[in-house]
């Protein structure tokens, strides 16, 4: 009896709060208080453990967070320890110590021209960047002898304190570095800034069409990633007594690095140094026992891939979903839930289309993009009246997802123009559209799948400023604004699900209210009908009548045209990447190039009316 | 002149056994998006393989390549079952890291075997060459490439006329539609991951016959192969062959006109500048990457 509450008591979520603070300060006071040991090997391997605990936090937030794989983040190590050992044998007067902001900044500021080169590339080949890098820092090492003295490296003077302080100045500031980085990987993740790094990591070309100035984070996490470990690399400089190009950018170090990340746990504050504890004990046993060399290839080279194969979330978010799996047990989930549209009428029948301003709100003119030989968009021209749904027709790769790319800025137009509001915009970067007011959703939905449904629907950013990467990331009114539009699209039941485990046309709705958190003036809908079951469509063009009642102006792709007829007004219809023609729908359904490229000859026997109720055809998604 | 044509001529020959090295790396990238960072390894196990048919049993090396690429086929078939397998669909900074992992095992475990000193097979041809007036010809260069261009050209055969080439192009150019008209593509996978290893078994040959190497030089020969598939375009084999005698040149002519220091470095430039200019490399075209995810 006494055991299961106290299982039940341990499973409570307070409880495992507690129990978890416990825990981390139980092992902080012990850390700290380490050079009390009377094993001076023990006290060496707890000083290397920090050293790779803070290089193994630095990365957390550019592999956890920012999604980008780095094999070189012991390099940041080696150019912090090499900034101190120049600095301190240039200037021999000085505490070494006393270098090791200055050899932070500089590993920052390298780290931050790594992080540009991510402009270009990501995956597979920034990984493959990151290898080259490291390589090439080292033979900077070797080759710049008059500054690094090549091969035979630099010796560091002795420490200069008293003997009975021993280890404890290497030791207390590394420890004050790792709180330091671990701080601001707190930090970081409660703001709005590692949202942005987040959504960065779950899909970055979305992140930009929401607002998210992709470079700009990517740029300052890299430089928080190198940061303390800078420091920490010219206090590890100084404790070793010399550096030398061989030890230092050693890609063995990086292994170290990552291993730790991922085998604590990427993505968690304390993951990374969970794993440096468990790493460097392992390394210095290595060392000791085999000699290093072969033996400690062989050891960590085996961990990595038994690793990646059996526990590739690490050892904290395995022992999180454990518990979680634990609790959960026979409670019912919400994934069976009915979404009904019914609940509630959500546009008042009477909503009417805004009377028209006359106003263009978008126009293009003369747009062309080619791939290779493939004329995709060739000589289009349209306009969008404001307060107008105006609906972008056409056959199946005439080219209207192109269009849509290239108004949102995932792609850049070969010629051509693209005005919203009169302002040239076919040259700005995704998020300064998002910025300027153009929302847009994709065909096959892009929701940052590890987030909540409400992280996602709070992601989006309205404009750009230093200082609003700081601010909370679901902050009060934020989240209510968030919370109303969910409850606009029908999701608020869903707050809190993990958004990959929604149903596609949920998905649909609740990028929908993702895009209206923009406060856009302009929607871009790909195919908002597609794939999703007749009430459901129902309901989106409800939601689009409802918008655009209070003045939103859409624009959108679709193939069903009743839901088409029904809606929208007026209508373009692009084949062959040229608008061949545009009208009301009653003008478009009778124009016989539109009959010919498009709807096909039989198209008028079964035209929908625009005066009955819409019939709603289920449709495969193209 | 008459140097650069030698230049030429060396960095043309030294690319050709580049290619045959790198066909491997970009057939498995092509086929399964796998970045295989143990590829120099295996190049090194390659070379201490024939080392050793060479020192005991007096194997030319030559005539070892047949054994030796099927020991290596096996071996890459091993290695795909045992970890590949597991990490293939799984993020792609995982398959590297796993791979990375193969080779620092394999390096290790080649320490161990064959010691960390630098090892070389030194036969009839190795320091022979031919005169061509000022010009000169290195024998073991010569046969290098005679050999890669033997090789390359099986693989061209293979992959253009057989039930089996067609396979693995189906599957690389589309996984799911291979797989719906009867395509295995798990066991297409293993096939092309042993291949590819296989191919190192031919080049492993002949490269322990024109350079020394020891286990830890793996990481010298990986840099210089992501070097040239990147600049080929990932996933391109004619790519990788123009890359390869792109970046064979290219080191020979750092070596003459910069100096010997600068070829370790030319691979690591040209990664960085290749991948921020023109990601895709020179052949390769760039995926669709947009709203049709």
């Amino acid at each position: 009896m006494t055991t299961i509450s106290g299982a039940s008591r341990l499973l409570d979520p307070r409880m495992q709060k507690l129990i978890t603070r416990g825990l981390v300060l139980v092992a902080a006071v012990v850390i700290v208080l380490f050079p009390l040991s009377p094993s001076a090997s023990a006290q060496n391997t707890v000083i290397l453990a920090l050293v790779l605990a803070i290089g193994a936090s630095g990365l957390n937030i550019i592999t956890g967070y920012t999604g980008y794989l780095s094999l070189s983040q012991g390099a940041f190590i080696g150019i912090g320890a090499y900034v101190g050992a120049i600095l301190a044998t240039r200037f021999p007067d000085v505490q070494p110590l006393l270098w090791a902001p200055i050899a932070g900044v500089v590993a920052a500021l390298i780290a931050m021209l790594l992080g540009l080169v991510t402009y270009r590339s990501r995956g597979p080949a920034f990984v493959i960047i990151t290898v080259a890098f490291l390589f090439l820092v080292q033979f900077v090492a070797i080759e710049w002898v008059p500054v690094t003295n090549g091969t035979a490296g630099l010796t560091l003077p002795l420490p200069d304190w008293p003997d009975p302080w021993g280890n404890w100045p290497f030791h207390l500031a590394l420890v004050v570095l790792l709180a330091l980085s671990l701080t601001m990987t707190w930090w970081i993740r409660r703001t709005k800034f590692g949202m942005g790094l987040i959504a960065i990591r779950e899909d970055e070309g979305k992140a930009g069409t929401i607002g998210v100035n992709a470079p700009v984070y990517k740029l300052l996490a890299f430089g928080a990633s190198a940061l303390f470990v800078g420091m920490a690399g010219s206090v590890y400089g100084y404790y070793l007594s010399f550096v030398d190009p061989i030890g230092m950018f050693s890609i063995i170090t990086s292994a170290l690095i990552v291993l730790s990340v991922i085998l604590g746990g990427r993505g968690t504050l304390f993951g990374p140094v969970l794993g440096a504890f468990i790493i460097q004990p392992v390394n210095n046993f290595a060392n000791d026992t085999f000699g290093g060399g072969n033996a400690r290839l062989v050891i960590f080279g085996g961990l990595l891939v038994l690793l990646v194969i059996l526990l590739p979330k690490g050892i904290l978010p395995t022992a999180a979903a454990l518990l979680e799996k634990t609790r959960s047990k026979g409670t019912v989930g919400l994934s069976g839930a009915r979404l009904n549209p019914l609940d509630r009428p959500l546009a008042p029948a009477e909503a009417r289309p805004p009377a028209p301003t006359g106003r263009t709100l978008l126009e293009v003119r003369g747009l062309h993009k080619s791939f290779g030989g493939n004329h995709a968009v060739n000589d289009c021209s349209f306009t969008v009246p404001e307060g107008s749904i105006t609906a972008l027709i056409g056959p199946n790769g005439s080219g209207k997802t192109t269009v849509f790319n290239l108004i949102s800025g995932t792609m850049t137009p070969d010629r051509g123009e693209i005005l919203l509001n009169g302002e040239r915009i076919e040259r700005l970067s995704p998020w300064s559209r998002a910025h300027r007011g153009i929302g847009r959703t994709f065909q096959i939905t892009r929701l940052f799948r590890e987030m909540t449904v409400l992280e996602n629907v709070v992601a989006p950013l309205r404009d750009f400023s230093v200082r609003q990467l700081g601010l909370g990331a679901v902050s009060g009114s934020e989240a209510a604004r968030a919370e109303e539009l969910l409850e606009f699209v029908g999701m608020s039941a869903y707050r809190d699900a993990r958004a990959g485990a929604l149903s596609y046309g949920q998905q649909k709705l609740v990028e929908l209210a993702q895009v209206l958190m923009l406060d856009p003036k302009l929607i871009l809908l790909d195919e908002p009908a597609g794939g999703i079951n007749p009430t459901l469509i129902e309901r989106m063009g409800d939601l689009i009548r409802a918008l655009n009642a209070q003045g939103t102006t859409f624009l959108l792709v679709e193939h069903n045209m009743p839901f088409v007829v029904g809606l929208c007004d007026p209508i373009r219809v692009l084949a062959r990447g040229a608008v061949i023609a545009q009208g009301s729908p009653e003008q478009i359904q009778k124009d016989p190039l539109v009959l010919d490229a498009y709807l096909g000859d039989d198209y008028l026997l079964e035209a929908p009316s625009r005066s009955v109720n819409i019939p709603v055809v289920e449709r495969n998604p193209a | 002149m008459v140097s650069l044509v030698q230049t030429l001529i060396l960095g043309l020959q030294v690319g050709a056994l580049y290619a045959l090295m790198a066909s491997g790396l970009t057939l498995i990238f092509g086929v399964m998006r796998v970045i295989n960072l143990a590829h120099g390894a295996f190049a090194i196990l390659a070379a201490f393989l024939t080392f050793t048919l060479w020192r005991n049993l007096g194997m030319d090396p030559i005539l070892s390549i047949p054994v030796v690429m099927a020991v290596m086929f096996a071996i890459g078939w091993l290695v795909y079952v045992l970890v590949i397998r597991h990490v293939r669909g799984a993020h792609v900074s995982m398959t590297v890291l796993a791979t990375f992992g193969i080779a620092l095992v394999l390096e290790g475990a080649m320490g161990f075997i064959w010691g960390n000193t630098s090892t070389a097979v030194r036969t009839s041809y190795t320091d022979a060459s031919l005169s061509l007036g000022p010009l000169y010809v290195p024998q073991a260069m010569l046969i290098t490439a005679a050999i890669a261009a033997l090789v390359i050209g099986g693989l061209y055969l293979l992959l253009n006329y057989t039930w089996t080439g067609r396979a693995i192009r189906a599957a690389s150019t589309n996984e799911g539609g291979a797989l719906l008209v009867g395509v295995s593509v798990a066991t297409v996978a293993a096939l092309t991951f042993a291949i590819g290893v296989a191919t190192l078994g031919a080049g492993g040959a002949m490269l322990s016959t024109i350079y020394p190497f020891l286990p830890g030089t793996h990481y010298q020969w990986i840099a210089r192969l992501l070097a040239i598939v990147v600049l080929g375009g990932l996933g391109s084999l004619p790519g990788a062959i123009l890359g390869a005698l792109v970046i064979g040149v290219g080191e020979m002519a750092a070596t003459n006109y910069l100096g010997a220091a600068w070829p370790v470095a030319v691979p690591f430039l040209v990664i960085i500048v290749v991948l921020i200019t023109r990601p895709q490399g020179i052949l390769g075209t760039r995926l669709r990457e947009d709203a049709v995810a």
